[in-house]
């Protein structure tokens, strides 16, 4: 199971790290299991139906942040972010 | 009177009257960082020169007479708040580079003030842990006894604070991070209602949950830095557009007939014994003072740790998913031959072991199968904890209980997870249900260690819990560690 976990969350693990981490997971989903002792129904009718819906803001054209400061903490070339060849 | 003694107004005064200069005040506090932070370990980033040009400016201002509430003041800022310029690590390997481009919110109104800011405070990574043991970069202790713990996720800020390394510091607040620290250094922390402040540019962990709120040497300090931070923000569809009122106008009204209760789940069994009976002389003192005390009930307090630890992991593991070594952030250097072992080999050399159980329980309780037994449990169950609390609110006017089981205690202790969590009991409701609360010292232990109290107020009433907590500091003489 925590091995699929991982691979959903896209982290890897060592093998020894990975059994203990599983047991530490065992521990935590117990105490999670509480919940299951309590007979409640969400209603999520009560948590939206009264949200605040702010001013939608106005469709204008505002500056957007510079190509430069965007890629300023990335591996970039040519103000692009530079990943690994994904075609064949 | 000496820097270490002063409070934010005795520093505006000083300031104003020429007393002392921006410089002065900062250099102040930086030859304290240099003395006593190699051991304290509260800062990740010191940011000296910066704050002498920022002091400079300040004192233009000052000089001018246009000083604001704030200008000339250092502030020590967390480290998952985004600083133009200025590293953002949230103490984690993967954003240990990460120098934003941006200002967060909270610091372009702050700058607006002309702080002076002294550097990035540590915390636990990404904000997930209760002791700041967790940090990659730098594992605070606790002043008052350098062998325990300083609490977390912001226990670099109220280190700092508690320390005289700063006289007042910016936290964040996902399930008891600025209450629960500022407890264990016996210093005032608040954090007020959600959507009071603006999350823009607050590193997310859980996005329901998230606030940034003030960490002081007491309740009048943290109003003064509320007062600076509240108010609506185009870049948060969460921020509120409630009036922002002066949190600090309340301050030296009476206690007479305000209404406190206790409920009694929160002084039960798994409640130290020491801090049950300390929260309780508090009680009795604002009884003395003519408030009401009221005895409640919040049975839904059993299932709080659960329901936040299913939410905050969600939203974690969703929030988190944006680090993919890619667009910012640690990218492995061993070649990878696609983009998927790039982004794992990522993540998984840039996220400490907490992080990372976090991910996990959050993905578990959104999988296929599971979700409903977990996660809308949970939903239904933030549901009740609100319902409860607004029951108790038709009867009082404030919630009193206590900010942690414990006293701080030594990092050996942190080395289990659920006992960790566990130990979030006292503060996790109130972000369940989206309340203000401060937490203040009302006494110490046998051995001098600090016990906070926390009082709750109801939605976007900080100033009601500021006087309260005002009220009682009035007749309680802090001790602050020794330096």
């Amino acid at each position: 199971m925590v091995k699929y976990l991982a691979d959903l969350s896209k982290l890897e693990f060592s093998e020894e790290k990975l059994e203990e981490t599983a047991g530490q997971m065992t521990d935590i989903i117990g105490l999670m299991d509480t919940v299951k002792e309590i007979d409640v129904t969400y209603d999520a009718y009560k948590d939206n139906h009264d949200v605040f819906l702010p001013e939608l803001r106005a469709d204008s054209v505002v500056p957007s942040m510079a190509t430069d400061r965007i890629v300023s903490n990335a591996v970039s070339s040519d103000n692009c972010f530079v990943v690994p060849k994904v075609v064949e | 009177m000496e820097l270490k003694d002063m409070k934010l107004r005795d520093m505006r005064k000083a300031l104003d009257s020429k007393q002392i200069s921006a410089k002065e005040l900062a250099e102040g506090y930086f030859d304290n960082i240099k003395k006593y932070d190699g051991e304290i370990k509260s800062y990740i980033t010191v940011t000296e020169e910066l704050a002498y040009e920022q002091a400079q400016k300040a004192q233009d201002i000052i000089d001018k007479g246009e000083a604001k509430p704030l200008t000339g003041i250092p502030v020590a800022v967390k480290d998952n708040i985004c600083t133009k310029g200025v590293k953002t690590t949230c103490a984690s390997k993967i954003l240990e580079n990460f120098i934003p481009p941006y200002d967060a919110t909270v610091m372009e109104k702050l700058n607006a003030q002309n702080i002076v800011m002294l550097g990035k405070t540590s915390m636990d990574e990404f904000a997930m842990g209760g002791s700041t043991q967790t940090s990659a970069f730098a594992k605070t202790v606790n002043p008052y006894n350098k062998g325990c713990v300083p609490g977390g996720s912001s226990g670099g800020s109220a280190a700092a604070v508690s320390a005289r390394l700063a006289p007042i510091a910016l936290g964040t607040d996902t399930g008891g991070s600025i209450r629960q620290p500022a407890s264990f250094c016996g210093v005032t922390g608040i954090k007020p209602t959600y959507s009071r402040v603006s999350r823009y540019g607050l590193v997310a962990f859980a996005s329901s949950l998230d606030q940034i709120g003030a960490i002081g040497l007491d309740a009048h300090d943290c109003g003064i830095l509320l007062n600076a931070i509240c108010g609506f923000d185009i870049h948060d569809g969460t921020s509120a557009r409630e009036a922002v009122p002066d949190f600090t106008s309340t301050i030296g009204e009476s206690m007479k007939g305000v209404k406190i209760a206790l409920p009694k789940e929160y002084f039960a069994e798994g409640i130290d014994a020491d801090v049950r009976e300390t929260v309780m002389q508090a009680a009795e003192q604002y009884k003395a003072m003519g408030a009401e005390l009221i005895e409640c009930s919040m049975p839904s307090l059993k299932y709080a740790v659960s329901c936040y630890y299913l939410l905050a992991c969600a939203e974690a593991a969703s929030n988190l998913s944006r680090y993919d070594g890619i667009k910012y952030g640690h990218r492995t250097s061993r070649d990878c031959d696609s983009y998927e072992e790039l982004i794992v080999r990522s993540r998984s050399e840039g996220f400490g072991d907490e992080v990372k159980r976090r991910i996990l329980l959050g993905n578990y309780c959104l999988s296929s199968g599971y979700y409903d037994a977990y996660y809308r449990k949970a939903l239904a169950l933030r549901q009740l904890v609100r319902k409860e609390y607004n029951d108790i609110f038709e009867k009082c006017d404030i919630i009193l209980t206590p900010t942690a089981p414990t006293v701080a205690y030594s990092p050996e202790k942190t080395a289990d997870p659920v006992s960790m969590y566990q130990a979030d009991i006292c503060t996790v409701t109130v972000n369940i249900a989206g309340l203000p609360a401060i937490s203040t010292t009302c006494g110490y232990d046998k051995n001098g260690m600090p016990i906070g109290m926390s009082l709750i107020g109801k939605k976007f009433r900080e100033q009601d819990i500021i006087k309260a907590a005002d009220a009682f500091e009035q007749g309680f003489t802090p001790v602050l560690p020794k330096m």
